[in-house]
């Protein structure tokens, strides 16, 4: 099927959501405000590591205005959650591992007199001290933060001799790299609503990524049938994978049990906020790979330590999508690669966009961009020489059945003009002390779950009263723009106007169980989920037409927004609302489901922690970089973005994901990292959070290549993650190209550049002949 | 003190607002556009039982000239300042550093008046005022009184205003065509940033060529309060302001600064960094001298 067949399909069709929220209109749950409500506080800790010895309630119980004062005595259930192992008490109770945990939850009248109520509640700590250091906490020397021990995982993969090939090699580099603790930063913060409604159903209205997996949660901390309890977690302000976990969810509900079915809401403060949310895992990484002259890598080894903080949440899952892509989408033969995510008592790390590829991309890319100097190849052709293509092994000793875009993307990048000029741009400074540079490094993002986790996909389609269709799927739009791409597969499969199609997401009671919103599959997985929906659909369309006008099914037609049925007497046109009258009087549905599997592969690489995954985005990145000297400030001045997402199903949204993606990355190298000095955070807000802003922001275009995956919904794969990685390594290697310096321990903030040039500086032999 | 209980008193003149400031026993602060104000209501660090709202205390904005002297009343906004084809004829250094705070929306909001009396070391509008050697009027229902700049300010958030007293003028000399100045700033990012160091310069140079006949150096967020820096201030005059006198301008700047280090940067960074601005300002500030000669 050829593009040009399609009417929505493959077309830059504006975001169905785009006009409410551009003009602010939507309201988001957090906006609302209602009479009858109640403010629900938490009580956070006073240490990053203690031991409690005692919770005193009565004071902040006698204030005026005050409804309930909970604290873990008041938990119905169990006390804990965490999406893998529900290592986080959902109240503390004997200890507290980090700032972040939560001891009380108090409801009041108003949020000043929450807050007061907070500062009277009494906690009698006995404070002990902060593991702070992943590598100390691995030790004999730190005590156990958990029963289980504090390295919460370890994955290993091996293929290959990597000390035969060591001893082989031509060349071998050597290098640890370290990266920031990364937030979200999302516009909304966390916060929500929970409501105790008079038919005993309990209602949590929280932005979230999986609404389904929420309630779960929510039920076994609450001991309730999670029949009874309805998650809406859609609409969200952003979400980046900082609300996977369960943000305030279980707090909500644990309140609305205790304020007489008063709506009970919370909503953090930024400050909060960056104290208790989730952030990327930092991560030590150590790399050794050797190559032979002519540029063929032939050993990888990767030592990674992540830091998880006080809690595993996703951490278990980042290390294990890490180790599986830290040699990168090259087929090197021999690799030695394993990963820990270690306990300590920073915070808490889990799911963040790219899931751990980030880091590990930013160390084998560096170290590809080392290799091409010191081999004195070009940096595309070295790629192009070791990268992995369908059919081929990749480094971890997987046969890629799948599409694999790689080497497209690379071509582009070859032919664009910011790389095929770029001797001429970095020619063109704008001061006499700046230095341009060009870098370029490419990645690829796991799409869907590994082995292990179940992955399916499921869409409901329901005929409406007034003829239009109401598709629903369960994953929530983070803001990526996933309904609006439910709403073209819909309009083009049942060939209706796309204004016919109305979507609803994120929602227990509307829609059925679809996965989560995470690891780039939703678009893929969501789609289609409504592409098996669909033909059930025009089953039940064309089977009513045809007992209307008393012909066989077969003698009914598909038009445009209607149906024909070929009479003896000619066409007689049935439309959609006369099928949902005709069904409506005879009690019959209008809805209906389809239901999807994720491909996997069949295997599991023993003690990967679930690779390889079955499916893969791609994407090279090009970037412009201008370094002051002087100041060592870096402005990075042109991104070109070469994505593989499959067929691209939305060229507007693909580029939206671009950019955003490109400008989070920006702000992963230059400029973001939460603070955090001995257990306790330094960087409290926006205000020494640095995120890049507009002024910030270069021209970035977007050129995807398209190479179509068989088993995706019209050819499409995901792109909501790898659109941020490779981006990393192309500044700092654009950042090298320009000023001579490597950077690897990001953010590469002007003092550390400057710092860098002046050990440059210091180190350069002085040239007598000058 | 919850923000609901703080209560607001919005006097419609100069003189009833000092009226207020003189005998109201309560505890006061001034609110002007509030975006200092705010940010530490809600940090919990300011809460009066009154904010003194100047909003209608409309003899407070203004921007003119009197014989030689520019007068700039208190409330009026960054962008007032931008947009003034006086300020940026006579004081382009002022402009600049107005074009630095924040972003759009703060330079609506912000006035100098605030940016004055907040006293951060980091506060932009500051080494731009010390370089064009401007003076602060206060005033009080007992009268006025003009102080330097340099003498306002007593450390981080202190000044030598009273309760009673209210800045309600800042004034400085017109300047001669010759005269000529430029705003430094780095921060840790291009916009919505607090300076990890600023800095400020105004030279007055001899037609027809790079020699300069005196000039004022400031720096911020370098010290307690912003920093004079009287040792490049006595260079400038040595000789022409080639490139190579420049640099060593600037590394002289190293000497004159004390910083601390913080979440933003290191000590050893900003001493760095004092210099780094200095030498670039100077560079600029005569490349655009040279253009402008031609
Ligand atoms: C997001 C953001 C970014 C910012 N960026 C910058 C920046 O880049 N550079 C920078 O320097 N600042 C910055 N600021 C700080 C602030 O915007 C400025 O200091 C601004 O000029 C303060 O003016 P205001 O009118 O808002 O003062 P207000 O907040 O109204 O008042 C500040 C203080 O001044 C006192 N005051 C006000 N007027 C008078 C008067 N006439 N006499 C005596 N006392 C008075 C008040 O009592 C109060 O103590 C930023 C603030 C925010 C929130």
């Amino acid at each position: 099927m050829k593009n040009s067949h399609f009417k929505y399909v493959g077309k830059r069709i504006p975001r169905i959501d785009g006009p409410e929220k551009v003009t602010g209109e939507l309201k988001y749950m957090t906006d609302y405000q209602f009479e009858n409500m109640v403010w629900g506080k938490v009580l956070r800790s006073s240490f990053p590591y203690a031991r409690i010895k005692h919770i005193d309630t009565s004071r902040a119980e006698a204030l005026a205005g005050v409804l309930a004062v909970l604290t873990h005595k008041d938990i119905p259930g169990f006390n804990g959650f965490g999406i893998v192992v529900p290592d986080q008490p959902v109240l503390a109770s004997d200890v507290v591992r980090c700032t972040g945990d939560a001891i009380a939850l108090v409801a009041a009248e108003t949020q000043e007199i929450a807050e007061h109520a907070l500062s009277l509640i009494h906690v009698d700590y006995e404070p002990l001290t902060p593991i702070t250091d992943a590598e100390f906490a691995m030790t004999d020397r730190a005590p156990f933060l958990h029963e289980s021990g504090n390295i919460h995982s370890h994955v290993t993969i091996k293929n290959g001799d990597t000390e035969k090939a060591f001893s082989e090699a031509d060349i071998i580099l050597e290098n640890t790299f370290y990266s920031p603790r990364q937030m979200h930063a999302f516009i909304e913060t966390e916060g929500g609503w929970g409501v105790l409604e008079p038919d005993g159903m309990l209602t949590i209205r929280c932005p979230g990524q999986y609404a389904y997996r929420d309630r779960l949660q929510i039920a076994r901390a609450l001991a309730l049938n999670p029949a009874r309890i309805r998650v809406i977690s859609n609409p969200i302000g952003g979400a980046f994978g900082g609300k996977d976990e369960i943000t305030v969810q279980i707090y909500l509900a644990l309140l609305a049990l205790h304020t007489d079915g008063r709506p009970v809401k919370i909503h953090l403060s930024r400050e909060e906020s960056v104290i208790a949310g989730i952030k990327r895992h930092p991560f030590k990484v150590q790399m050794k790979t050797a190559a032979r002259k002519d540029g063929t890598i032939i050993a990888n080894q990767v030592r990674a330590v992540a830091d998880t903080g006080a809690y595993a949440s996703l951490g278990g899952a980042v290390i294990a999508l890490a180790i599986e892509h830290c040699c990168g989408p090259y087929k090197i033969p021999n690799v030695d690669l394993e990963g820990f995510c270690v306990y300590t008592n920073n915070g808490i790390s889990g799911a963040f966009r790219g899931f751990g590829v980030n880091q590990v991309c930013a160390a084998i890319e560096t170290h590809m961009d080392m290799l091409a100097e010191k081999l004195n190849l070009d940096p595309i052709e070295l790629r192009k020489k070791n990268v992995y293509q369908k059919g081929d092994t990749s480094s971890i000793g997987h046969v890629l059945k799948t599409s694999v875009g790689t080497l497209q993307t690379l071509e582009t990048a070859e032919k664009c003009e910011l790389w095929k000029n770029r001797a001429l741009h970095k020619k063109d400074i704008s001061e006499p002390w700046k230095k341009r540079g060009i870098g370029l490094a490419t990645s690829f993002h796991a799409v869907g779950m590994g082995i292990g986790l179940p992955d399916y996909g499921a869409a409901t389609l329901e005929l409406m009263q007034d003829g239009t269709f109401k598709v629903g799927v369960g994953c929530e739009d983070i803001g990526g723009g996933n309904g609006t791409v439910y709403a073209q597969i819909a309009a083009e499969l049942l060939n209706c106007s796309i204004s016919s199609i109305s979507v609803v997401q994120g929602d227990t009671s509307e829609t059925i169980d679809s996965g989560t919103v995470t690891a780039s599959r939703s678009t893929y997985t969501g789609g289609k989920a409504i592409a098996a929906a669909v033909p059930n659909m025009i089953r039940l369309l064309t089977e009513a037409a045809a007992e209307i006008h008393g012909v066989m099914p077969e003698n009914v037609l598909m038009g445009d927004d209607e149906l024909y049925a070929l009479k003896e007497d000619g066409e007689k046109t049935v439309t959609y609302k006369d099928i949902f009258h005709y069904l409506y009087e005879k009690h019959r549905p209008t809805k209906v489901e389809g239901h999807f599997m994720l491909p996997k592969e069949q295997e599991e690489f023993k003690g990967s922690g679930g690779a390889p995954h079955h499916l893969y985005g791609y994407l090279t990145h090009i970037v412009l970089v201008e370094v002051d000297t002087m100041t060592g400030e870096t402005d990075v001045l042109r991104v070109v973005s070469i994505p593989d997402a499959g067929k691209v199903l939305n060229p507007q949204g693909l580029e939206g994901q671009a950019e955003g993606g490109a400008v989070m990355g920006i702000g992963y190298t230059l400029y973001e990292d939460v603070l955090m000095e001995a257990g306790y955070h330094k960087t409290t807000n926006f205000t020494n959070y640095i995120l890049p802003t507009i002024r910030e922001t270069p021209i970035i275009e977007t050129f995807p290549v398209d190479s179509a995956e068989e088993t995706g919904p019209f050819g499409a794969k995901g792109i909501g993650e790898v659109v941020m990685i490779p981006i990393i390594a192309a500044i700092t290697n654009a950042i090298y190209d320009a000023a001579g310096i490597r950077i690897k321990h990001l953010p590469a903030t002007p003092e550390r550049i400057f710092a860098a040039l002046k050990e440059q500086e210091a180190s350069t032999p002085v040239n007598l002949n000058e | 003190m919850f923000v609901s209980e703080i209560d607001m008193l919005s006097p419609r003149s100069l003189k009833e607002c000092l009226f207020i400031l003189e005998n109201e026993k309560s505890s006061l602060r001034l609110l002007a556009g509030g975006t200092d104000a705010v940010v530490r209501m809600k940090e919990g660090k300011w809460r009066p039982d009154y904010w003194v709202n100047l909003k209608h205390v409309d003899e407070l904005r203004f921007i003119t000239i009197q014989k030689d002297e520019i007068q700039i009343g208190p409330l009026t906004t960054h962008s007032e300042i931008i947009n003034s084809p006086l300020l940026q004829a006579h004081a382009d250094v002022l402009v600049q550093a107005c074009q630095e705070i924040g972003a759009t929306q703060m330079q609506n909001m912000g006035t100098i008046g605030g940016n004055i009396a907040t006293a951060s070391p980091a506060g932009d509008t500051i080494p731009a005022l010390y370089a064009l050697g401007a003076v602060i009027e206060l005033t009080s229902l007992s009268g006025k009184r003009m102080i330097n700049v340099e003498d306002f300010f007593i450390g981080p958030g202190k000044t030598a205003a009273q309760p009673n007293e209210i800045i309600s003028k800042i004034a400085f000399n017109v300047r001669g065509k010759n005269d000529i100045g430029i705003f430094q700033k780095l921060g840790p990012r291009k916009a919505q940033s607090i300076s990890i160091v600023n800095a400020a310069v105004t030279l007055s140079m001899k037609q027809g060529t790079k020699e300069c006949t005196g000039g004022r150096i400031a720096f911020g967020s370098v010290g307690p309060t912003v920093i004079r820096a009287k040792k490049c201030e006595a260079m400038l005059t040595l000789g022409p302001l080639t490139d190579e006198m420049i640099a060593n301008i600037g590394r002289v700047a190293w000497k004159e600064v004390m910083p601390i280090s913080d979440i933003r940067a290191s000590a050893s960074y900003r001493r760095d960094m004092a210099s780094a601005l200095l030498e670039r300002g100077l560079y600029r500030l005569l490349k655009r001298w040279a253009e402008h000669e031609e």
